[in-house]
């Protein structure tokens, strides 16, 4: 094995075998050694709610990761390459220049819009994990539930918030929430550090504010988008109900969903239902 | 493995054995085994489980009744040429061809017991230790302290009495001779040979009787055609003796009966 | 109540959105092979006790059952390294559905295989004086090298798969660890791709290297023989086949769809294309090996198949029936896309390669060499096959663990309610999707 080893023979396939299977030891030592060094490096530097979501929506199924601009009726099909995360994208750059989206803020009607018989108010902006986020004349940012994620746990049996001062990252975990056997992680809608927190009863999960001091939410949902996406979503409500076995009237026809989805469907599997809308493979 | 002696020329040791002296008595199987610590078969052991490093096989020429004759041919390591099947194969370099005797010599304290060497050779020269070497109470008195037995499961053969090549080799060095004297150097089954059917000699040495009777017109080796390059040579008058030195051909054999 | 509490926390850790059984029945059905498992312990244990003499293997036949089972099994296994090979080297991302369960049964085989090789060889505990004084130029160290480094390459690639365990993967470091190693799977891929082809081949020149066995001796091209490229592509293959014959079956066992019609039709296809071009190289071997190489050793072919029951029955059914009759249904697109079809021609093609092994492991040694040799016949003793059913319970045992808390068929919990279409439509191009 060894050059002084007794017996070894120097020549030519000597050479070439031992030189194979020492390449191929280290080969495969530096590729761990390099997934164990980055490893660090990402603990290190907390990337991990980062890797969380790139983890998940990887596991996304292909019809799940569709484009926001999709919705709009803009391509016919395309996958999301960034996560959801549109401020990397010169695809939605490109496009939001040529159609510029009307803002919330600037917009005269922001008051109660409904859809679909469940409340989705124009002055915030939505992230598809069913999240909402506002910008507030302070400079910080209100984030919570939307009507659809509210409905879908009725009243959570607890909550976990993070506590004041700690980081929150774009689809990065913001809160969990626990209703019977479900377990989710809901997803944040934006950057930035922790300074109050709310509850089901406060209207409102968290206070947020920036840390780079600029709000930019163009990874967001808003307006004309908002009712495609919902709509898309109550089809994989339904589809994911009935994949748990419950019966499904079909809501296309002018149904509503219930202030408490899961009590009307007590047998059924909650937990790989909110997984589903929640983007918790 | 064994180190080269530079000073005396190599030496390419081989046998001539004339079958038709050959009476199947055995003795050399028995000599063989007391010389190199062979254990007697353990209970459960068949002939295809034993150890015997030199093996007297009966053969015929497959005729019936008054027509039918036999003989017996004793077969043991035919020490290949440097080309030896059992070398290359052996994946712990547990075998090699010395280049001062032309021995295929076995190393079973390296050996690992993955049998390689023994699906490579063509005549079944090689041996298995399926069991613990074992020997009755008493007959520990027997062993020769010159050779090494082997423990359980690595394979071993023969190698020409190694032993006694080198207890003469210590002679001829302490005698201040280069080369070993013949007489002092004779593996057990050709010292036990009752007829005198086995010679041993350095092949490469023309006056040797072994050289001799391997260039004799009679004189043939098993399986030339596969190119091993024995150094083992069989000799005999009868043509049908000389056919055991091709290929098989389905119904003609027969095991020695004491085998 | 700890039955309760037990309860609760297994199907924590069974992944989102799938469905398993409940935990005493799952246990139910481990205990069958843990028996079995138990019972293989003893039968190896009582031959590293005792000896080798345990088995019926003798000075004849220096190898028997388990070298036979190690030989198919590891070319059973192929297709982890062949699947992996084309997902992320030539990025058929079809298969995404059934790498993971290539990788387990990769290693399943790999690690058995391993395991009755030691019991298998005399000294067990001489194993590294491979490592340490190899020779290069046997294949049996090649073999040794290649295996141990690639079952290295397999546990690590099977790494990534525990760690994406629903509760495993709440660990920050596993989560981080599992993400980064995904991203370089293509090198150990590509690595074990490099190494499997080494030793899947190096198992077919261990028997055309063997000069004094004329039956198994073949001439090649440099220092391998022509078993060697014959042993790669078989395996590669067969690979696909028996993929596709594990999924059926363990679709059977658990009542699921897990994989979907396309994915099938690939593996099938791939499978029936290398079978052919095998075929057509063992044909060609063949008659090479009967014409040439085997009377150029002074054995002519046909005395091989005088010994009764070795007929040239065995040549038949080994290229025909199991190797060209698959091929050919595998290539067929209307045969193919039905099950009643498709799964007896993956097993043909499995049965295919386990005769081909049978044939260079114990045919070559059954045969005589010398004219006064006579034609001798061997059988398991009940350790061998103990031994062998061990390592089966052993598989077994690994992918059922494996498929209930891990992500074994990705595309399992799109396929929950599908119905199954009559026809799956053909995708068209070979390949990339």
């Amino acid at each position: 094995m060894l050059p002084w080893n007794y017996g070894f023979h120097f020549g030519a396939a000597t050479y070439i075998f031992m030189g194979a299977f020492y390449t191929v030891l280290l080969v495969v030592s530096i590729t761990v050694l390099n997934a164990l060094w980055r490893t660090r490096r990402g603990l290190r530097e907390g990337k991990v709610e980062d890797i969380r979501w790139h983890s998940d929506f990887h596991d996304l199924s292909a019809a799940d990761r569709s484009c926001r601009h999709v919705l709009t009726g803009e391509f016919a099909s395309r996958e999301c390459p960034h996560a959801f995360d549109c401020r990397e994208c010169k695809t939605h750059a490109k496009l939001i220049a040529v159609h510029p989206p009307v803002h919330a803020a600037v917009s005269p009607d922001a008051d109660e819009a409904e859809l679909f018989g469940m409340s989705f108010p124009l002055d915030r902006m939505y992230h598809r994990g069913h999240t909402w986020a506002r910008p507030e004349a302070d400079g910080t940012m209100t984030v919570g539930l939307d009507d659809l994620g509210a409905r879908l746990l009725g009243t959570p049996d607890s909550v976990e918030l993070p506590e004041p001062g700690s980081r929150v990252q774009v689809s990065g975990t913001a809160f969990r929430l626990h209703k019977r056997e479900a377990d989710v992680r809901v997803l944040s809608p934006v950057d930035g550090e922790v300074v109050e927190t709310g509850g089901v009863d406060r209207g409102f999960y968290l206070r947020v504010k920036p840390l780079s001091g600029t709000i930019d939410m163009r990874h967001l949902l808003c307006d004309s988008e908002v009712k495609p996406w919902l709509m898309r979503e109550l089809e994989r409500l339904q589809l994911a109900l009935s994949m748990e076995g419950a019966s499904v009237p079909s809501l296309a026809d002018g149904g509503v969903p219930v202030s408490d989805i899961a009590a009307a469907y007590p047998r059924t599997n909650w937990d790989a239902v909110c997984g589903e809308m929640f983007l918790e493979p | 493995m064994i180190a080269e002696t530079k000073k005396t020329p190599a030496a390419r040791y081989g046998m001539s054995i004339d079958v038709d002296r050959c009476n199947g008595c055995g003795s050399c199987m028995v000599a063989c085994a007391v010389e190199n610590n062979v254990p007697p078969a353990a209970s459960g052991a068949t002939d295809r489980t034993g150890l015997t490093w030199i093996r007297v096989f009966r053969i015929d020429n497959g005729a019936e009744g008054s027509g039918r004759r036999s003989a017996f041919v004793p077969v043991l390591c035919q020490h290949c040429g440097k080309d030896a099947p059992c070398v290359s194969v052996c994946p712990q370099q547990a075998v090699d061809v010395d280049p001062a005797t032309g021995i295929v010599g076995q190393m079973p304290e390296r050996c690992l017991g993955c049998r390689y060497c023994m699906a490579a050779c063509p005549y079944h020269a090689r041996y298995f230790n399926w069991w613990d070497p074992t020997w009755p109470a008493g007959m520990e008195k027997t062993l020769n302290p010159d050779v090494a037995p082997r423990m359980r499961g690595v394979v071993e053969k023969c190698n020409f009495c190694h032993g006694r090549w080198h207890a003469a080799k210590a002679k001829a060095v302490a005698n201040g001779k280069n080369e070993i004297d013949p007489a002092d150097y004779i593996p057990a089954c050709v010292e036990a040979c009752p007829s005198g059917a086995i010679h041993f000699g350095k092949l490469n040495d023309p006056a040797t009787e072994t050289a001799q009777g391997a260039r004799h017109p009679d004189s043939f080796r098993m399986l030339e055609s596969l190119g091993t390059d024995p150094k083992i040579y069989y000799h005999s008058k009868k043509n049908w003796v000389r056919e055991i030195s091709s290929a098989p051909r389905p119904g003609l054999a027969k095991e020695n009966a004491r085998g | 109540m700890v039955r309760e509490m037990a309860k609760e926390m297994d199907k924590e850790f069974i992944t989102r959105g799938v469905r398993r059984c409940s935990t005493p029945r799952f246990l139910l059905w481990l205990a069958p092979w843990v028996a079995m498992l138990l019972f293989g312990a003893y039968s190896a244990g009582l031959c590293l006790v005792k000896g080798l003499n345990q088995t019926n293997m003798d000075n004849r036949y220096a190898f028997g059952l388990w070298i036979f089972v190690d030989l198919t099994i590891i070319a059973l296994g192929a297709g982890a390294f062949f699947t992996g090979f084309l997902l992320y080297i030539l990025k058929f991302k079809e298969l995404r559905a059934v790498i993971n369960s290539a990788v387990v049964i990769g290693l399943v085989c790999y690690s058995g295989a391993m395991a009755a090789l030691m019991v298998d060889v005399g000294q067990p505990l001489r194993a590294w004086f491979t490592f340490w004084y190899p020779n290069v130029h046997s294949m049996l160290t090649e073999v040794t090298f290649c295996i141990s480094c690639y079952l290295t390459v397999l546990l690590i690639e099977y790494l990534p798969i525990v760690l994406k365990n629903r509760k495993l993967r709440d660990i920050p470091s596993f989560l981080v660890f599992e993400f980064e190693m995904h991203k370089l799977i293509y090198v150990l891929a590509g690595v074990g791709t490099f190494l499997s082809f080494f030793h899947q081949g190096s198992l077919g020149g261990l028997y055309g290297v063997l000069r004094g066995r004329p039956f198994a001796f073949r001439e090649g091209f440099f220092v391998w023989p022509s078993t060697f490229f014959l042993f790669i592509i078989s395996a590669a293959a067969v690979g696909p086949s028996f993929l596709i014959f594990t999924t059926w079956i363990v679709e059977k066992i658990t009542g699921k769809r897990l994989v979907k019609d396309r994915v099938f039709t690939l593996l099938a296809r791939i499978s029936g294309i290398l079978l052919s071009v095998y075929v057509l190289a063992k044909t060609v071997d063949t008659l090479i090996w009967i014409n040439r190489t085997s009377p150029a050793l002074g054995f002519t072919a046909s005395q091989y198949y005088d010994w009764k029951p070795f007929g040239t029955w065995i040549l038949f059914v080994e290229i025909v029936l199991c190797g060209l009759v698959p091929a050919l249904i595998l290539l067929t697109p209307r045969l193919r896309s039905r099950r009643a079809w498709l799964i007896p021609a993956a097993a043909l093609a499995c049965c295919g390669v386990a005769l081909n092994r049978y044939v260079q492991t114990v045919q070559t040694l059954a045969l005589p060499t010398l004219s006064f040799d006579k034609f001798l016949s061997y059988t398991p003793s009940w350790q061998e096959v103990g031994t062998f059913l061990g390592v089966l319970a052993y598989g077994v045992l690994v992918y059922s663990f494996s498929f209930r808390y891990f992500q074994i068929f990705p595309q399992e919990r799109e396929l929950r309610n599908e119905v199954r279409p009559q026809h799956e439509e053909e995708p068209v191009l070979a390949g990339r999707f």
